[in-house]
């Protein structure tokens, strides 16, 4: 049994890379200038809560959470399609990744 | 079991099917050769609607045997809110009408077909223009009928997902691809934040399952009511992030930077969707989340909200005064909007008796009173052209009565209604949304939106005295369709006539959130509800 040979691992570890990763994301979401950089920090945000999931299903003994991990993980597919198509319209249009760049909406 | 469950369910589903595949014949037709049958889609989008809405309703008046289910919130939550749904889209449909043939690569790849040359599908959006329209409708009536939280996190997701590129695409302006790239962003961001509450909810309870009346599955409501008033700090730490990330969805304090930015930059048809549809789909999920825990709510959520509602009606009416263009004040008025919306879900059902007490009828009857006026704004200000780019400020639509004074008719009843003046429809919500916080006792609360309501007089005033007072040095052109102004007219015949005769509807919202008040489940502790993490 997995469950066996994994006996030292416990919920606070992957709760705990969860959170790490969730909370990378985030800084590296709010510091980042770079389009593709910026996307990807909320696909880390998104593997913690996979991480999350995983762990819970894993302590509650159901299957419930890793359900919800293959939904998550369609749609943070659909995202990352749509997210790609979006950057490559922008940077066709500007010729820079920069955020900064797109500062014209304010008031 | 498992295959009846998702057969049944499936049976309740028809509206919703009908739309998908509305939404994919759109998408195929739209690239036809033949200009006929391509210029089609709109006529696809809104029959996919119809039948829709009338399959809705046809087991109530007995036309069709079809199953009728509700989720967590209950069958009559869940009608009122797929049929409010259907009917404000007919409206935006007609508002939407000519988007994407006003688009200057479709009228570039359509001259060419006129001339023999081969048609260019690449350049035209039309189709999938009204795909995505569709799926975003059928995303926020989706969530309406959710029992899981993968339900609605899906749900949610195919309401917002679409709306993205209709903001990028919707538009020849970089304002409208850098409002899609901002809206994009903080979209995900919010998504994240609401997938992490989710996933702690699941930790805290061991189930996604929203509300069930049977024993097994259990269910997080079930597990709450197990609790016996204790609050586990897992459970209350998913709650809040889900709330949080739920902000964005309906423009609320912590997530309501981009409003004013994309509602500015994208094409006004796409904003005025963007005003209602999300919203709808937000606070209802926000309605099936609390209901888990029932109201009164628990005092630190309480009050989380309650900072929510008057922090967010205070920005947007503060920084809507600042603003000279019109699409930007909109934007803040339905930050403000959102505000009002919490003070009812703050006093949530009460349990005295009498119309006034129902804080969450007040917020169905207002979601569909807000949308119904901010439809009719917006619809007005997309039929106005200034040197063939959208009138937005304050300067182009000055003198718009003299001009157009029918126009200028509809954006006063809207105008007023948005207000809250006496004969509309929005008086009526406002004193529903009110008294339910009176009878709530949060009186600090509702002293807070009155005074909020008076301040956002100011800035409605604006736009209306620009319209009828201004003087009129820009030529302001209408657009070549007419839907436009058919929808901005039925939205004030709609706000005129649930001004006078409104009784019914606030019967059906208080009709449609009994079944949300009393959370039916059994109260005694559940079978496998584990025992509190600290265990580990």
């Amino acid at each position: 049994m997995v469950v066996s040979e994994l006996h030292s691992l416990v919920l606070s570890h992957f709760l705990f890379t969860g959170a790490v990763l969730f909370i990378f994301g985030l800084v590296g979401f709010l510091c980042r200038r770079n389009l593709i950089m910026m996307f990807l920090c909320t696909e880390m945000m998104f593997q913690g809560v996979v991480i999350t999931l995983v762990g819970f299903s894993r302590f509650h003994g159901n299957l419930t959470g890793q359900t919800f991990v293959i939904f998550v993980l369609t749609v943070a597919a659909a995202e990352a399609a749509l997210a790609l198509g979006l950057v490559v319209l922008l940077f066709r249009r500007k010729r820079t990744l920069d955020p900064e760049a797109w500062g014209e909406l304010q008031g | 079991m498992t295959e009846s469950v998702i057969l049944e369910k499936l049976a309740t589903l028809w509206p919703e099917i009908i739309m998908i595949s509305g939404a994919c014949i759109c998408m195929v037709v739209g690239l036809s050769p033949k200009q006929a049958v391509r210029r089609s889609v709109v006529w696809i989008t809104g029959l996919a609607l119809a039948v829709a809405g009338l399959l809705l309703v046809a087991p109530h008046f007995g036309w069709w045997a079809g199953e009728t289910s509700g989720g967590a919130a209950g069958l009559a939550t869940a009608m009122f809110v797929r049929l409010s749904v259907i009917l404000l889209g007919l409206l935006l449909w007609l508002t939407s009408w000519g988007v994407p043939d006003l688009l200057p690569a479709t009228q570039v790849a359509e001259a060419a077909a006129a001339q023999g040359r081969p048609f260019n599908p690449s350049m035209v959006c039309r189709g999938e223009y009204f795909a995505f329209f569709l799926f975003s409708l059928t995303g926020a009536m989706l969530c309406a009928s959710a029992n899981d939280l993968v339900w609605l996190f899906l749900a949610l997701e195919l309401t917002s997902l679409p709306t993205y590129i209709m903001v990028a695409t919707g538009r020849n302006h970089m304002a409208a691809q850098e409002a899609g790239l901002k809206y994009f962003f903080l979209g995900a961001l919010s998504v994240a934040i609401f997938l992490y509450g989710f996933s702690l909810v699941y930790g805290a309870t061991g189930t996604t399952v929203i509300v069930s009346t049977q024993l097994q599955p259990v269910s997080i409501a079930g597990y709450v009511a197990g609790l016996q008033g204790e609050f586990p700090p897992l459970l209350a730490t998913g709650l809040l992030l889900s709330l949080v990330g739920l902000a964005f969805k309906i423009a609320a304090f912590p997530m309501h930077f981009y409003v004013a930015d994309v509602y500015q930059g994208a094409a006004t048809p796409v904003t005025a969707l963007l005003a209602f549809v999300p919203k709808m789909a937000g606070f209802v999920s926000i309605m099936l989340l609390l209901s888990v825990i029932g109201w009164p709510l628990p005092v630190p959520v309480m009050w989380v909200l309650w900072i929510m509602a008057a922090v967010t009606m205070t920005v947007g009416n503060v920084l809507g005064l600042l603003q000279n263009n019109v699409k930007r004040v909109l934007a803040y008025s339905s930050i403000a909007h959102s505000g009002y919306l919490l003070v009812g879900i703050v006093a949530g059902p009460t349990t005295s008796a009498g119309t006034l007490g129902q804080g969450l009828a007040a917020v169905l009857f207002y979601i569909v009173v807000y949308g119904l006026a901010t439809i009719g704004a917006f619809s007005v200000l997309g039929c106005l052209r200034v040197n063939g780019e959208e009138a937005q400020t304050y300067d182009e639509i000055s003198g718009l009565s003299r001009r157009y004074p029918g126009l200028a008719l509809l954006m006063l009843i809207s105008i007023l209604s948005l207000i809250g003046l006496p004969p509309l429809a929005g008086f009526v919500g406002k004193v529903y949304l009110f008294g339910s916080a009176i009878s709530g006792s949060f009186i600090g609360l509702m002293v807070v939106a009155a005074i909020n309501t008076a301040v956002s007089a100011v800035y409605y005033l604006r736009i209306i005295g620009a319209c009828y007072f201004g003087e009129s040095r820009i030529k302001i052109e209408l657009v070549a369709t007419r839907a436009g102004r058919l929808s901005a007219g039925l939205a004030a015949i709609a706000v005129l006539v649930l001004g006078f005769r409104g009784g019914w509807l606030v019967e059906a919202t208080r009709e449609a959130t009994r079944s949300v008040s009393v959370v039916d489940v059994d109260t005694q502790p559940q079978v496998a509800a584990p025992d509190h993490l600290s265990s580990e």
